[in-house]
């Protein structure tokens, strides 16, 4: 399953870099992340309770950010297992400079957050979910974002008025 | 003769009473006292090294009796047998439950007995199985690829057999140069048989007597005995398979599965009954697939539209392991690819491939279906481009009835057949030169009418012994008891086609008695001695023979008491009306008092053995060759690619009809199948070896209100083959249906040059094609 | 195909089923039909501990005048829903869109709340609740309270209900004076869901112009939607075949549709333009007009 998408966090490259870097950001921006512990090799264990609608399951696994290139570019590796099956994916994020929404030097810097991966589900989830997966992965991964670009504001909060955060709209 | 003979009447199902009022007993009907629950903890990888297995919390669950792994097993209950026998096939270790790796989505990797399936499938979900990912072989072009992944490192590659039939002269084609050479891919793809009834089986072994008794949903019971007696090490003498009523199997259980040696082994091990019953995600998962062929198609023509070589390329995804007939199937397909058309050029290689899948198999029609719809694609494929009318293609290429018995190049020869006549009989009653001209108007209108014919003979009878891997007779049993009461015994294991039904019909006109005399037994290995089985459109025809032999058999021995009686000579004798009497109805005696004199044996004629009991196994010298014509019309929106099914006529032949309700029933299944493959269904596997189809909601089998009326007629061209003049129709429908379908869609979208598109077509396959057609003008 | 292990309860009434709902917080789940839980559940997919049964509740079903309006009982069925003499007569477009849900089974047993308060993106009676400005109403120990359509649906299974709140009534206005309703789907040949469904619902001037018209589309996006644009374009409108048209084909614009194995996005978003075409079409024909 491909997955692919743009966001906007209201806050330059540095500090949204800097927070795509915490792991307590990421582990509290991800949705139903009830633990994320450090391993040994610069891993993470986490621990994930998945929820939509009526449908409920747990996750452990791991978390890996690979090749990271500062203020750029990293690549995050996820593995877990879980309710009858198992999440492997792997993708980019890549942060690019948002010009800003209304002409003028002195507005807002802003981020676009640009993810491409691929996520594989196995087992129950894969031959069962087909018709809901897309849809429930998108609502996850906005659901992250969100989060995530709340988390950047919170800790940002003093430098004022921030234009809003949000997805970016598919060309088309 | 004063009654009716009950052959070729619409009599009512014996079996459906119970049936329909859900007093049958299926496997989990049965309760046996202090039943254990086993079920399966299935892999969730395709192809995954197995690091290790922790039963521990299984184990540990209340009401867990027993977990099984495949180190638990190794050595103490044999493999999954194979018994398809193709030169250099190979055969690789099947473990009922996976010991080092798994090899496809739903491998069984630990089974949990507990003390009920409440409890067993909780604590399946406890089983820890850590896995080691290994790259999943799902493409089988990509698994012949050097370099590929071996899913089987021991067998070298991922090749299992390579099969060829060559017979013609192609340097002579290819010189040829009046001659058009048609290439088409066609990919025929994977299925899940999706019986109303799961599989099932509860094995129930006593040590004291050291027997085993294994009930279980199948359409095999005596070859499964044999095969669980070698696999689990109960002496065969000890071994008893029951079949109770199967819900249907279409084929899927024509097979000896890991499960149901697992239950044995558990049974014997724990002393007490092991009952597992499948669930349909299981049954998705770990329950034979059909098709899963991709055939690459040529044909020569010559200018005129005769046919005069066919040959084809078949990839047959076997999946990870072989079932009992696994690599079986696809040479099927190349047997009987020929179709209707005596083509005197014929090649066709078959390779068989390993994929991270579950095993193909026999599905109804098995390797049938493919080669109609090669063949019937590619007659269209000459009309098209001769720019001929494609009934026209087929009447020039039919060999005429009196060359039957006719020996094809593939070597098979057929008994009898008229095809011209059932293609003759199918264009009137559509309407076939109306509906062209419809067609025509409706095209003028920016409307899409399609008109599809498709013509096949199958394969059926099966078989001659010697063409198949357990033997092909079958056996037949009649016995009279006291009462006058009749009880048939039969080695078919019929699982919803309504044999009890014919075999009582046939019986009963032999005998010239009451229809409800008559008893029909089958399934069980201590009742019945010896039987093959149900499949390939076999049970009436070969199985149906052997009780009717009985029967004779029975009838020669009755008339020699009867005419001792009556001091008439035997053969002045016929049995009608519950009597036993001479022609002209002057000298009779009833047929009670003639099961009395013999069973009681007062007064027997010397030489003659009491009892009124015969039996008969029957060797068929040859298959029969059941054929027909269908012609399906459809209407595609235009601008959704939605096909909608507006008439199917078929005319089914096959050979004499002992009961046309029977045969009604058969054919409707049956296209109800063969045109679910062409619109709807399909069994995916992601490109990382994931079934994405596992549930009923995501497969889609077809349901009744999505069909037209059926329209069907029948000739009847009777077979020599056997005495009864059967040939069989169990899966007719499904083998000519297809390619009707399809045919039918094609020929729609002519308006848009379209040639080929593959199945299932779902409407935006068709859109895309319209329109980019529109958008490029 | 065996859930985990539950415990079922069965409420007389519903201030019965509210308390036992607080009572265990994100334990606890409402079977309301059970058509779209227990195959969730038999999957394990979702595995709620309590299963609170309020298909028992009389009170909530019933579908009566009220008004002008006409409320619904969350507890009717969609075959109650589908042989209503009072619906076909005042609300049709509810009767046409239960006659396309699932099978005779899933009618008989399904209810029309769960399958609201369920909010499948590709569930039928969205399509028709968004069509008809339907308010629907949840109940709670903290009271009762009527939400717009519009505002209930707002994600892949997720509605605007509370966790302690259970959807108890429906409320729709009848059809217009020179009113149309259609609901046209393609359903999905596996499970029977929409690939898309179109309810419409359009109602003309004295001037055969329209003066009213709503369109609801299930079935392409994460969850159902009105169709803003199409309506936008109408509205005051002659509905010519022409313009009928121009104006569907507005029906997935800024949508992010679902792409599944039957359907990708971009054949979902052509189908809603056709669905939408001829579901205006059919509803403006049946309120007098000529499409």
């Amino acid at each position: 399953m491909k997955l692919e998408g743009a966001f906007t966090v209201a806050a330059p490259r540095s500090t949204v870099w800097e927070n795509l870097m915490n792991p307590d950001v990421l582990a509290r921006a991800l949705p139903g992340c009830e633990k994320m512990e450090p391993n040994a090799d610069g891993s993470y264990q986490a621990e994930l309770r998945v929820g939509i609608g009526a449908i409920k399951g747990t996750y452990s696994g791991r978390v890996e950010i690979l090749d990271p290139v500062p203020l750029e570019h990293y690549r995050m590796k996820v593995e877990g297992k879980g309710t009858g099956g198992f999440v492997r994916g792997e993708g980019t994020l890549t942060l690019s400079d948002s010009g800003p929404a209304t002409a003028g030097a002195s507005a807002p810097a802003r981020t676009i957050i640009s993810y491409r991966g691929d996520a594989h589900v196995g087992g129950l989830i894969a031959s069962v979910g087909q018709r809901l997966l897309q849809g429930a992965a998108q609502k996850i991964v906005g659901q992250f974002f969100e989060a995530f670009a709340r988390e950047v504001l919170s800790a940002s909060q003093a430098s004022g008025a921030a234009p809003a955060s949000g997805p970016v709209a598919p060309s088309s | 003769m004063a009654t009716a003979p009950l052959l070729g009447q619409r009599i009512k199902r014996k079996e459906d009473p119970r049936l329909i009022q859900g007093r049958a007993h299926y496997v989990d009907d049965i309760k046996l006292d202090g039943t254990l629950h086993m079920t399966f903890a299935r892999s969730v990888y395709a192809h995954a090294r197995l690091k290790s297995v922790d039963i521990s919390a299984a184990q540990a669950a209340p009401g867990v009796v027993a977990v099984y792994t495949g180190q638990d097993i190794k050595g103490q209950l044999g493999f999954v047998p194979c018994a398809a026998g193709i030169e250099g096939l190979k055969v690789p270790d099947h473990p009922c439950l996976a010991t080092e790796k798994v090899c496809y989505v739903g491998e069984p990797v630990a089974a949990v007995v507990a003390r009920d399936r409440y409890v067993a499938r909780d604590a399946a979900d406890l089983v820890e199985v850590d896995y080691e990912p290994l790259p999943a072989v799902v493409d089988p072009e990509k698994a012949l690829a050097p370099g590929a992944t071996v899913i089987h490192p021991k067998l070298g590659n991922n090749m299992a057999f390579v099969a060829t039939l060559d017979h013609g002269d192609w340097k002579a084609l290819d010189a040829d140069k009046s001659l058009k050479v048609i290439k088409q891919r066609l990919i025929n793809q994977r299925l899940a048989p999706i019986s109303m009834e799961t599989r099932g089986a509860i094995a129930s072994y006593s040590p004291g007597e050291d027997t085993l008794t294994v009930w279980s949903s199948t359409q095999i019971p005596h070859i499964l005995k044999t095969q669980l007696a070698i696999m689990s090490g109960v002496d065969e003498a000890r071994c008893r398979v029951i079949a109770p009523e199967v819900g249907g199997g279409f084929g899927s259980k024509l097979n000896v599965y890991g499960e149901e040696g697992v239950a044995c082994f558990a049974s014997k091990k724990l002393g007490k009954p092991v009952k597992w019953i499948e669930g349909r995600r299981e049954n998705i998962l770990g329950t034979i697939h059909g098709r899963d062929q991709i055939n690459d198609v040529e044909v020569y023509v010559q200018p005129d539209g005769k046919v005069v070589g066919l040959k084809c390329r078949t990839i047959a995804d076997l999946g990870a392991y072989h079932q009992l007939l696994t690599p079986a199937i696809p040479t099927f397909t190349a047997l009987m690819i020929l179709g209707c058309y005596n083509i005197p050029n014929v090649f066709v290689e078959t390779t068989g491939v390993f994929t991270n899948k579950m095993a193909t198999d026999a599905y109804r029609g098995a390797g049938r279906p493919e080669a109609t719809y090669i063949i019937e694609r590619a007659m269209d494929l000459v009309a098209q481009e001769l720019n001929m009318d494609p009934a026209d293609v087929r009447m020039k290429n039919y060999p005429a009835p009196k060359d039957f018995p006719l020996t094809l190049a593939t070597g098979v020869t057929y008994d009898t057949a008229n095809y011209p006549k059932t293609l003759k009989k199918v264009l009137k009653a559509a309407g076939y030169a109306k509906l062209r001209k419809e067609q025509e108007r409706l095209r003028k209108k920016g409307k899409y009418l399609g008109i599809g014919l498709s013509t096949y003979v199958e394969i059926c009878a099966m078989g001659p012994s010697s063409r198949m891997p357990a033997g092909g007779w079958e056996y037949g049993s009649v016995r009279i008891d006291p009462t006058g009461k009749v009880t048939v015994l039969s080695g078919t294991s019929p699982h919803g086609q309504g044999e009890e039904t014919s075999f009582a019909q046939i019986v009963a006109d032999g005998f010239g008695i009451p229809f409800d005399d008559v008893t029909v037994f089958h399934g069980d290995t201590f009742q019945v001695p010896m039987g093959i089985g149900t499949f390939g459109s076999r049970t009436t025809a070969v199985g149906g023979t052997a009780i009717y032999q009985a029967v004779e058999k029975l009838k020669k021995k009755m008339a020699r008491i009867a005419a001792h009686k009556l001091g008439v000579k035997p053969s002045e004798l016929r049995f009608s009306d519950s009597k036993i009497q001479t022609a002209d109805a002057a000298n009779s005696v009833s047929f009670g008092e003639i099961v009395g004199e013999a069973i009681f044996a007062k007064q027997l004629p010397p030489g003659i053995e009491p009892g009124l009991t015969e039996q008969c196994v029957f060797e068929p010298a040859n298959f029969t060759f059941p054929f027909g014509a269908h012609v399906c019309v459809t209407e595609i929106d235009g601008d959704t690619g939605e096909v909608h099914l507006r008439n199917y006529f078929a005319v089914d032949d096959c050979g004499r009809i002992l009961n046309p309700m029977l045969v009604d029933g058969q054919v409707h299944g049956g296209l109800a199948q063969g045109i679910g493959q062409a619109l709807w269904e399909e069994l995916v596997y992601d490109e990382t070896g994931q079934v994405t189809t596992g549930t009923l909601m995501d497969y889609a089998i077809p349901r009744a209100h999505q069909f037209c009326w059926f329209d069907n007629e029948a000739t009847e061209t009777r077979t020599p083959v056997n005495p009864l003049g059967a040939k069989g129709i169990g899966e007719a429908g499904t083998i000519g249906s297809t390619p009707a379908v399809v045919n039918s869609v094609i020929d729609a979208l002519q308006p848009f040059g379209v040639r080929h598109i593959d199945m299932p077509l779902k409407p935006e396959k068709i859109w895309r094609i319209i329109h980019a057609q529109r958008a490029g003008g | 195909m065996i859930a985990q292990p539950f415990e079922y309860h069965v409420p007389k009434t519903l201030a019965e089923a509210s308390r036992l709902l607080a009572q265990f917080g994100s334990d606890g789940k409402i079977l309301a039909g059970g058509h779209s839980l227990v195959p969730m559940m038999k999957l394990r997919l979702a595995a709620p501990k309590h299963l609170v049964d309020i298909g028992r509740i009389a009170e909530l079903a019933y579908i009566r005048e009220d008004g002008g309006k006409i409320q619904i009982g969350s507890m009717t069925t969609h075959y109650k829903i589908e042989s209503s003499e009072l619906l076909k007569g005042k609300c049709p477009l509810l009767p046409e869109t239960a006659r396309e849900i699932g099978d005779a089974q899933v009618r008989n047993k399904g209810t029309i709340g769960g399958s609201l308060a369920h909010s499948d993106p590709a569930a039928d009676w969205p399509a028709a609740i968004l069509a008809l400005d339907a308010e629907i109403q949840a109940s709670s120990p903290r009271g009762e309270r009527w939400l717009p359509a519009q505002d209930f649906f707002v994600d892949l299974l997720t509605t605007a209900l509370e966790p302690d709140e259970i959807l108890t009534a429906i409320r729709v206005p009848e059809l217009p004076e020179r009113g149309g309703d259609a609901y046209l789907k393609l359903h999905q040949p596996a499970s029977g869901f929409a690939i898309v469904g179109v309810a419409a619902r359009v109602a003309l001037d004295e001037k055969g112009s329209v003066h009213h018209v709503a369109v609801g589309v299930t079935g392409v996006a994460s969850k159902a939607y009105r169709a803003a644009g199409v309506e936008l374009s109408l509205r005051g409108k002659s509905p010519t075949a022409k313009r009928l048209e121009e104006a569907a084909a507005h029906a997935a614009d800024g949508i992010e549709a679902n792409g599944d194995l039957y359907a990708s996005a971009e054949y979902r978003k052509h189908l809603a333009n056709v669905y939408v075409r001829r579901a205006l079409e059919k509803a403006v024909e049946r309120g007098g007009g000529r499409a």
